[in-house]
């Protein structure tokens, strides 16, 4: 039974400046443009969860997410309406977890109306040129789905944990200020597609679903030949998998949900369509469920 | 964001497990490193004697040994957790490395061999355990899991290393880094089988209009991380606000004052809790029957794990029962205030019998 569906979506773009804007600002920004296309006011979310890996000065307390909850105006204050904020770190696939998790919260009547956000940048100094992902940020709010056959359906993760050593990321704090020091290895993305035909059967079995029932996939952008090879791994044809190779790259936690608001822009779900989507991130973990509008 | 007992099925602690390391630091050997000793008696002010510290193990390494005594309690095995979520905020896993990627809870699961568990992490300041106990209690509610493990392993040392380096005076925003200690904790949760057991209340919080009071982040005058705590404003913010919320956490429970048998407060310092007690007694009115559980003095403030290894210790001395009822209440950087009602099932005595002397520690 779907019972959660996005109410609302909303991005921050990866754009070309000379000064950084910082993940605290691509935050605010995806949450501003998400809490304007609501119809909920910013007091109505009960449960705000960050789930970006790279923070503004590396800051590790208090939750990243409780600056953006000021910073958003959402229920800031003691002793009147109520909201917990915290954040969840997984990287690429922490939005995917963010949203089981208020799903799980509003099947069991904990809340009735959540909102996930992530955001990416590197605050360091001098970045090292090997940090790949441009500044971004994305939210969604959540709420419980009118219709109960609309939605998200099951989650799946698959984590292949000997494989943890592949993607490492940390801050280096031997220097003033810190310094993120990411490390990918190669054959990171063989091993993603490798996990990816057993994540898309669990969960379309979950869900009983085919490839076929399938309108769109939406992956996270993890890299051209990567997008490439989806075709092979998923059983879905090409014509259904939304790829923006030019002009979209990896942005991390953020990417799925920059390519899945770009993919309604350019052409909006009808009702009843379902797509599936797809992240995937350091441990390494592929995650994926299905949506239905 | 509060959850009351109206649901049909309440979570409970299968089982818990605590690791602490051997090593003790007492507060006059950590003023003792400090370039600049500040000038206040700081044991006095703080009821903190002396704290365990990790050497030569990390803060992944705290949790791992915490989570394995707690599958040792459990009739549950690693194969069995369906979720694994780490709350540590101290990712000190290695020397001058604080970790991003991936999530501890992935490498945890490794260590343990959870090989189908979920596995995330969860950052909640000192609240992060009982926001771990939340979001299990919703997964395990709507069906997504069965049961799990929510584990936290905490290396505050390296934090408390930098404030004795820099700290310039007396009244510098580092000092409160100097009550911190290490330790690890674990709970298995599930379903509890009787409904009278388990935890009927858990409430937390975020004002995020106090942000300011309490920050972590990499130093910018040199190696290592800070932690800043204006503590006086903090404190009294806190005091403000938590009575409302305990009130509303015993109501919420269906309980009165005397029904409940344990206060388990978060252990900032001796004196800390004791201010916060008086706030309380003033807001209800009525004096605290002598209930509320300090280890502050002996393990100092473990952050994430200080409620389990305060509860470790006084199932161990027998104060804690079987059946007893046990409210954690909890301050945190945000300033997220947070509150679980409890009610234990045996696992006291299964803790004694397992950890106490004559166990298998």
């Amino acid at each position: 039974m779907r019972q959660c569906r996005i109410e609302s979506l909303g991005v921050s773009l990866p754009e070309r400046r000379v000064l950084p804007r910082g993940s605290m600002r691509h935050a605010v920004t995806a949450g501003k443009h998400c809490i304007r296309s609501s119809k909920y006011a910013p007091a109505d979310i009960q449960v705000l969860i960050n789930s970006g890996v790279h923070r503004d000065n590396h800051v590790c307390e208090p939750a990243i997410a409780v600056y953006i909850q000021h910073r958003l105006g959402i229920n800031i204050e003691f002793q009147g309406r109520e909201t917990l904020a915290f954040d969840l770190h997984n990287g690429g696939c922490g939005m995917l977890n963010a949203i089981q998790i208020l799903c799980a919260l509003m099947e069991s009547g904990q809340i009735r109306v959540g909102m996930t956000v992530a955001s990416e940048a590197n605050s360091d100094r001098k970045p090292d040129p090997a940090y790949p992902y441009p500044d971004s940020g994305a939210a969604i709010i959540l709420d419980r789905s009118p219709l109960l056959d609309r939605g998200f359906g099951h989650f799946a993760f698959h984590c292949r944990e000997e494989y943890a050593d592949l993607y490492t990321s940390i801050v280096d704090i031997s220097v003033p200020r810190g310094r993120i020091r990411l490390q990918r290895a190669a054959e990171l993305e063989a091993v993603y597609l490798g996990m990816i035909p057993h994540v898309i059967e669990e969960v379309l079995a979950k869900d009983n679903l085919t490839p076929e029932d399938i309108d769109r996939l939406i992956p996270a952008q993890i890299s051209p030949g990567f997008l490439d090879q989806l075709p092979r791994m998923t059983g879905i044809p090409e014509n259904k998998i939304t790829g923006f190779p030019a002009d979209l790259p990896d942005t991390l936690s953020t990417s799925l949900f920059l390519t899945l608001e770009r993919s309604l822009a350019e052409k909006p779900a009808n009702p009843g369509e379902t797509f599936l989507l797809l992240a995937c991130g350091s441990g390494v973990t592929v995650a994926a469920t299905t949506y239905r509008f | 964001m509060h959850m009351t007992s109206r649901h049909p099925l309440k979570i409970r602690i299968e089982s818990m497990g605590v690791y602490l390391p051997d090593t003790i630091l007492t507060m006059e050997e950590l003023l003792e490193s400090c370039r600049n000793r500040p000038k206040w008696d700081l044991e006095r002010i703080t009821g903190i004697h002396e704290r365990r510290i990790a050497v030569r193990e990390y803060a992944a390494d705290l949790a791992v040994r915490a989570a394995a005594r707690a599958l040792r309690l459990s009739t549950y095995s690693a194969e069995d957790l369906d979720a694994v979520i780490c709350t540590s905020i101290s990712k000190h896993d290695r020397p001058d490395e604080f970790s991003l990627e991936p999530a501890t809870a992935v490498r945890i699961r490794r260590e343990l061999g959870a090989s189908k568990a979920l596995s995330f992490d969860v950052v909640n300041a000192c609240a992060g355990m009982i926001n771990g106990i939340y979001i299990m209690q919703g997964l395990i509610r709507s069906g997504a899991v069965r049961r799990g493990l929510v584990v936290s392993g905490e290396h505050n040392m390296p934090v408390a290393e930098t404030a004795a380096r820099e700290m310039r005076h007396s009244f510098d925003g580092q000092i409160a880094a100097l009550t911190l200690g290490d330790a690890g904790a674990a709970l298995i949760l599930d379903g509890s089988p009787d409904p009278i057991r388990g935890f009927h209340y858990l409430d937390l919080v975020s004002a995020a209009r106090h942000d300011h009071y309490c920050y972590s982040r990499p130093s910018k005058r040199g190696p290592g991380g800070i932690l800043v705590t204006k503590a006086r404003g903090l404190q009294r913010k806190g005091n403000e606000h938590f009575p409302f919320y305990f009130k509303k956490a015993l109501d919420g429970a269906g309980w009165a004052l005397e029904d409940l048998d344990h206060i388990i407060p978060h252990q900032v310092s001796v004196r800390g809790i004791e201010n916060s007690a008086r706030a309380l007694e003033r807001y209800l009115g009525t004096p605290l029957p002598p209930i509320t559980r300090i280890i502050a003095d002996h393990y100092g403030n473990t952050s994430t794990t200080s409620h389990f290894v305060t509860m470790h210790d006084f199932i161990l001395s027998g104060h804690i029962q079987s059946g007893d009822n046990l409210m954690l209440v909890s301050g945190a950087s945000g300033i997220v205030i947070s509150h679980a009602a409890c009610t234990l099932d045996d696992l006291p005595d299964r803790y004694r019998n397992h950890f106490g002397p004559g166990g298998t520690p």
